[in-house]
């Protein structure tokens, strides 16, 4: 085969450098997604995996001795190059924070002397202080009962003593949260019926001593009942103390502990991989289901959870009729001119209008003007602390609803154009009104497309962050916005949301390298719950433009 | 129904541009005057008061005359007027008065060279019905002798502050005048205050050129301030163990016998001066740059008052002030160098005093009639040139941009509302966003809508858009906790790898296309970018490891502080651009604002390059171009509005961007354009600062203002493209 330069097989089309280039650019794009939630899904992922504890022996003269003791154990976080001085650096999760006041060691790997894996080391998650890294040595029930940890029967009994504790525990909570709550909020209310009397009184209105005597009646009586309950609760919590576990730490120090105050234990050395996979699940299900301890940096984020999940369906049922509404008023009632064009223009741009302007909006009137007017109607007796004139659910809903009408109300009008004419045609001409060809006809068939902008919506309104940190989202909300109590909804409530809490995590924590994997975590449901919902949304609008791509009539 | 969707639409889109004016609505206050009306006039019967004063809620006044009675009047209730008489010393009248109104003190140069403090202490009473009744408690000091005998105090003034007294009088005698300083000190401790005790006594006369005419003692009691005949203006400090001149200044020129008064501002820093002419101007205190000490320099020029002004009362809230004549009063505040309010008086006006609440103003003329008016000045601090203008602000030297809306843990703060280093900022991250995702972007949506085989695409384009839905909050956090301590060392590793990437792309494509075409074959058409992608991992490796070794090459620089040649970038970085290395920088917002940014340009620029028509490109195809030739000839300028458009979309995202920003910048309102330095943006900053700002104070109001101007912006932004795009789909739905 001649070298022809002619020849079609040597030829070299101009220009293929940058189209290498610009496929280079998709690369690129490709890798950073790819690489964000490979990122986020293995660190988020491997929290809830138990992890190897080593025990490592560090030389005599080492810099990085826990006080006199060259033996500290701890899992290997993570390992990294220290270029200034050009040695490796472990970073080592020791645990006990309050033996060593720091939770998290860095050392240098050319320290190490020797590493072992101890079969019988413990780690237990703990009420306080975080998690603790140990040899249990004995445990103490009762009075004088003793079990050494070289029995056999030492880890049943210990654990046994742990389920108990977690069985008072859950009662106390129950005593407390439940039983104690109800007396404190009738007392709240009958403080301020009481509040209300004298209200009127002052007013000039007849005083009503036969009532406000009864009301004293039920307050008095509601705090003896208060008196038995509290009771109660201070002996559960005193036999939280009975128990007490002594072990030894890798240093050498031999301290104490009640069992009460554990949460739970286990020994990541000897567990094999089924062992390993059912505590994986375990610790993913309280991860979820929990509520948050020590500042959020532990326990669970379910409050979080379902205030997100309370605040987004309160957002679409706020949003879906008012944009569906409004899109069809557009599309096929408003007079096609310069008017609603330019009317669909602005209502487009308000979707790249910044969410912190929204928030801005939604201070200022809903939660100071509208709130402040239903406070002074309907709660004057209750002020100067204010109900619904400080940010809460609704509020931070009804903000959020107002950014997201315009995604709603384009993905509805993009839906409603694709309905072919004629099968509009086709109605009005077998006789239907216009608003039944809507209902019957077009509606149903732009069904998915207004699915997707609800979708959408929803996406969008469990990511933003910067309006709620406005309008009514906190660090730690005392109760859900939906519980047993009364009306049951409480609209007025703050409430806790996934995107603030990573937020609070990262950046509010008085330990930010303890809370690093809960924010991992946090972060890792969220895009799971994020991604979920787009890519159905995408799917969906893939599917459907296939379905109308071809008709045509 | 039909009614019910016209009326559910319409109101849909009446609440969405509610928000709009709404928020005009809320700004709009910042840029009100001062509103001033008139209440009342009560006759007091007194003439020939030398003092006004006045209790916080303005109900209870006394007039002050110079045998030294004093009367209460009540403007609220009906008592009868009140007299209490000053215990001067035998035949001694009052020659000099200084009233310090936040301490309630009131100092006295008598004729016979002595002085006389005391305090007039209002106090509320509460009724059993819950009304309120001021009343007011007398303490008088004894008098002390300070001028020579046959001397009168001419002038006088005091300050105390928490273990120092100064008080500071002109005694004028027979043939000269001498400026006379006595300090008393006391001690504090857990126990309880001591009395005051003698420190220090000096004549300070023979320091001053000319013959003194009034003395105010400064902030702390440390500093004093002695204006002359002759014009000048001597600034003494206490060192210690004496005053000391530190400085002589001339406000309206030497030897000119122009002055006509000079007062402090709130705060004691700043010396508001008028001249007889009508000129007015403000001196503060700063360090001068040259000798870097902290003098009196002039900072503020105001509009001249006509007939000048030798009337004077200042706020006790904030930095504004009245300054008037017999014929006219101006209210003016002293930051922005503003005019509040200013109007002519019908009545021969002698004294002015306003109420601590700023709420009321109390007016005396010389027939002895008091004059009320209610004043509502509730945003002074704000205006056009609060917010957009350089502003000389208290300690600096020189005008600028500030934002600084609260600090320090006194009241007399001043606020800086300054939204230029704000819009710099915003501007700044957006450069920095769209400098990392423009290219990728465009080079991305032209493979992604040219070159990409169809079956890749359905599965790409998802993948990008997903992008779009990271929430942002995701993105500041990893920026901040994960990216920016990885990066913080290993800058030189990152300036590998992007000039890695970029080269390896076009070198590879370079070198490709030189291989024969059964090598050429093997990478099917559509399909390239899957070869980059181990590529580029192996290039980021690459730079990552070399990066050390690039480091110690490149950037070496003498240690300051060892003498040693160490090879740092962070260190090198500071000496060659002489701005500090900040961990939470440009660079880490701009790639994070990336993953925000990209996705939108992706998708529309994408669709715009897909809506050029398909015979469009099969006809150059056709004609014998390549296919990079069509796109870059024929595609791209078509498609150039809708390109725009998304660049200018993209630009309006990142505007907007707060979370990215609140958690991975320093949040610092700084000027620069640094790449390794914070910023602080418009819309961080009312993320950051609204939850603490009080309900329709200034700084509630400023924070709305920016999220007007972001608002505009973005809209603004936003309706361009739309029209662009628009246009584009018109001009293409003709052809094909």
């Amino acid at each position: 085969m001649a070298k022809d330069p002619h020849s079609p097989q040597n030829n070299r089309p101009r220009g293929e450098t940058l189209v290498w280039l610009s496929s280079a650019g998709l690369a690129l794009g490709i890798l950073m997604v790819v690489g964000l939630l490979s990122l986020i899904f293995v660190e988020g992922i491997t929290v809830f995996w138990p992890k190897e504890v080593v025990q490592l022996t560090l030389k005599e003269d080492s810099a990085h001795k826990i006080g006199d003791s060259n033996t500290l154990a701890g899992t290997i976080v993570k390992r990294q190059q220290n270029i200034r001085r050009h040695v490796e650096e472990w970073q080592i999760f020791t645990g006990n924070k309050d033996a060593y006041g720091n939770m998290f060691k860095y050392i240098d790997a050319d320290d190490v002397v020797e590493m072992t894996v101890p079969e019988s080391i413990v780690v237990a998650e703990r009420m306080e202080y975080g998690n603790s890294i140990f040899y249990p040595v004995a445990v103490v029930t009762g009075e004088d009962h003793r079990v050494e940890a070289g029995d056999d029967a030492f880890w049943s009994v210990f654990e046994q003593l742990l389920a108990e504790a977690r069985d008072r525990r859950d009662r106390i909570n129950d005593l407390e949260r439940k039983d104690i709550g109800k007396i404190n909020r009738k007392v709240n209310d009958l403080t301020i019926q009481m509040r209300h009397l004298d209200r009127l009184e002052s007013e000039g209105e007849e005083p009503q001593t036969g009532r406000k005597a009864k009301i004293q009646e039920q307050l008095d009586s509601l705090q003896q009942r208060f008196k038995v309950l509290a009771a109660q609760a201070r002996d559960l919590r005193e036999a939280q103390h009975q128990d007490t576990l002594e072990y030894r730490l890798a240093t050498g120090q031999v301290r104490s502990q009640p069992v009460g105050d554990l949460v739970d234990a286990y020994r990541p050395n000897r567990m094999d991989w089924l062992d390993k996979v059912g505590y994986f699940f375990k610790h993913l299900w309280a991860f979820l289901s929990e509520r948050p301890r020590e500042a959020n940096t532990e326990g669970g984020i379910f409050p979080a959870i379902f205030g997100t999940f309370v605040m987004t369906v309160l957002m679409s049922a706020a949003v879906m009729p008012f944009g569906v509404v409004a899109a069809i008023y557009l599309r096929e009632y408003a007079r096609q001119g310069h008017f609603v064009r330019a009317v669909r223009i602005a209502v487009n741009n308000l979707a790249g209008v910044p969410s912190i302007v929204y928030g801005v909006f939604g201070l200022g009137f809903f939660v100071y003007f509208v709130g402040g007017t239903i406070d002074q109607l309907f709660f004057p007796d209750r002020l100067p602390t204010a109900t619904f004139g400080t940010g809460g659910i609704l509020w931070a809903s009804l903000t959020l609803a107002i950014m997201t009408v315009p995604v709603v109300v384009v993905a509805t009008e993009e839906a409603l154009a694709a309905v072919p004419r004629g099968a509009r045609e086709a109605s009005l001409a077998c006789g239907a009104s216009k608003w039944q060809t809507i209902q019957r006809v077009v509606l149903p068939a732009s069904a998915p497309g207004i699915l997707t902008g609800l979708i959408l919506a929803m996406a969008r309104g469990a990511g933003e962050v910067a309006p709620l940190m406005i309008v009514g989202v906190v660090k730690l909300a005392p109760s859900l916005p939906i519980d047993g109590v009364f009306p049951y909804v409480h609209l007025e409530r703050k409430f806790m949301h996934l995107g603030f809490h990573i937020y609070d995590l990262g950046f509010q924590s008085p330990d930010s390298e303890a809370a690093r994997p809960m924010v991992f975590a946090t972060t890792f449901l969220l895009i799971l719950l994020v991604v979920v919902l787009n890519l159905g949304a995408i799917l969906i609008r893939n599917h459907l433009r296939k379905k109308y791509a071809t008709g045509s009539f | 129904m039909t009614r019910f969707i016209f009326v559910g639409g319409l109101g849909v889109i009446i609440a969405i541009f509610g928000i709009f004016f709404f928020i005009l609505a809320e700004i709009i206050p910042l840029f009100r005057g001062a509103s001033v009306e008139s209440i009342g006039d009560l006759p007091s019967g007194q003439r020939g008061s030398i003092l006004i004063g006045v209790d916080e809620w303005a109900e209870y006044p006394f007039l002050l005359d110079e045998e030294g009675h004093l009367s209460f009047h009540d403007l609220h209730g009906s008592r009868d007027v009140r007299r209490e008489d000053v215990p001067l010393p035998e035949k001694a009248t009052i020659t000099s008065v200084s009233y310090l109104q936040e301490l309630q003190l009131l100092a006295l140069g008598l004729s016979n060279g002595q002085y006389l403090t005391g305090k007039v202490l209002y106090k509320p009473v509460f009724a059993a019905d819950g009304s309120r009744t001021i009343d007011v408690d007398l303490e008088w000091d004894p008098a002390e002798q300070l001028g020579p005998e046959g001397s009168e105090l001419i002038g006088i003034d005091v300050f105390v502050s928490d273990q120092r007294k100064t008080v500071a009088a002109i005694a004028d005698g027979e043939s000269d005048g001498h400026l006379i300083v006595r300090s008393l000190v006391r001690k504090r401790n857990p126990f309880g205050v001591s009395s005051f005790k003698l420190d220090n006594e000096e004549d300070l006369t023979d320091q001053l050129e000319g013959y003194p005419v009034e003395v105010l003692v400064g902030a702390n009691a440390e500093s004093l301030v002695v204006r002359c005949e002759q014009g000048s203006v001597q600034y003494f400090r206490w060192t210690g163990s004496k005053w000391d001149l530190r400085q002589r200044f001339y406000p309206f020129g030497r030897n000119s016998d122009s002055i006509a008064s000079m007062n402090f501002i709130k705060g004691e820093v700043s010396l508001a001066f008028s001249s007889l002419s009508g000129d007015q101007v403000v001196f503060s205190l700063y360090r001068f740059p040259d000798s870097g000490e902290r003098l009196y320099g002039q900072t503020k020029t105001f509009e001249p008052f006509p007939g000048g002004a030798d009337i004077f009362a200042r706020s006790m809230r904030n930095k504004a002030f009245f300054i008037a004549n017999s014929e006219r009063i101006s209210l003016r505040y002293s930051t922005t160098a503003d005019i509040r309010w200013e109007k002519e008086v019908h009545y021969p006006l002698r004294h002015l005093v306003v109420n601590g609440k700023f709420d009321r103003i109390l007016a005396l003329d010389d027939n002895g009639d008091l004059h009320l008016y209610s004043l509502s000045d509730p945003h002074p601090e704000a205006g056009f040139r609060a917010f957009f203008a350089r502003i000389w602000y208290e300690g600096q030297d020189s005008p600028q941009f500030i934002w600084q809306s609260s600090g320090g843990s006194s009241d007399d703060f001043e606020p800086k509302l300054s939204l230029i280093p704000l819009i710099v900022g915003s501007l700044k991250g957006t450069f920095y966003a769209l400098l990392f995702a423009l290219p990728i972007a465009l080079l991305a949506a032209i493979y992604t809508s040219q070159f990409l085989s169809p079956e890749l695409k359905r599965v790409i384009k998802p993948g990008i858009e997903i992008m779009a839905s990271l929430p942002s909050v995701v993105l500041g956090f990893l920026a901040a906790l994960w990216l920016a301590p990885l990066i913080e060392d290993r800058i030189p590793s990152v300036i590998l790898i992007c000039i890695g990437v970029p080269a390896t792309a076009v070198l590879f494509g370079y070198l490709w296309n030189l291989l024969p075409i059964r090598f050429r074959i093997l990478i099917p058409k559509g399909w390239e970018f899957i070869v980059f992608l181990p590529v580029m991992i192996i290039v980021c490796y690459l730079g990552w490891h070399l990066g050390p070794l690039f480091e110690q090459v490149a950037f070496r620089l003498q240690d300051p502080s060892t003498g040693q040649t160490v090879a740092d970038f962070r260190l090198w970085w500071e000496s060659f651009a002489g701005s500090q290395f900040q961990q939470r920088n440009s660079l880490v917002v701009g790639f994070m604002m990336g993953f925000a940014v990209i996705p939108i340009i992706y998708t529309i620029a994408d669709d715009a390059l897909s809506a050029v028509p398909k015979a469009l490109t099969s006809a150059s195809l056709a004609l014998g171009a390549s296919r990079w030739q069509t796109t870059a000839r024929i595609v791209l300028p078509s498609a150039a509005a809708g390109i725009f458009s998304a660049f200018m979309i993209g630009l309006g995202r990142a505007v907007g961007e707060t979370m990215i920003v609140v958690m991975a910048t320093g949040n610092t309102p700084i000027m620069d354009m640094d790449i390794f330095s914070g910023m602080r943006t418009l819309s961080a900053n009312i993320a950051v600062e609204l939850p603490e700002a009080p309900q329709d104070g200034t700084l509630y109001r400023t924070l709305f203002l920016g999220a007007f101007v972001l608002f505009v912006l973005t809209f603004t932004v936003n309706t361009v493209a739309e029209v662009l795009r628009h246009r584009l789909r018109e001009r293409y739905k003709v052809v094909g």
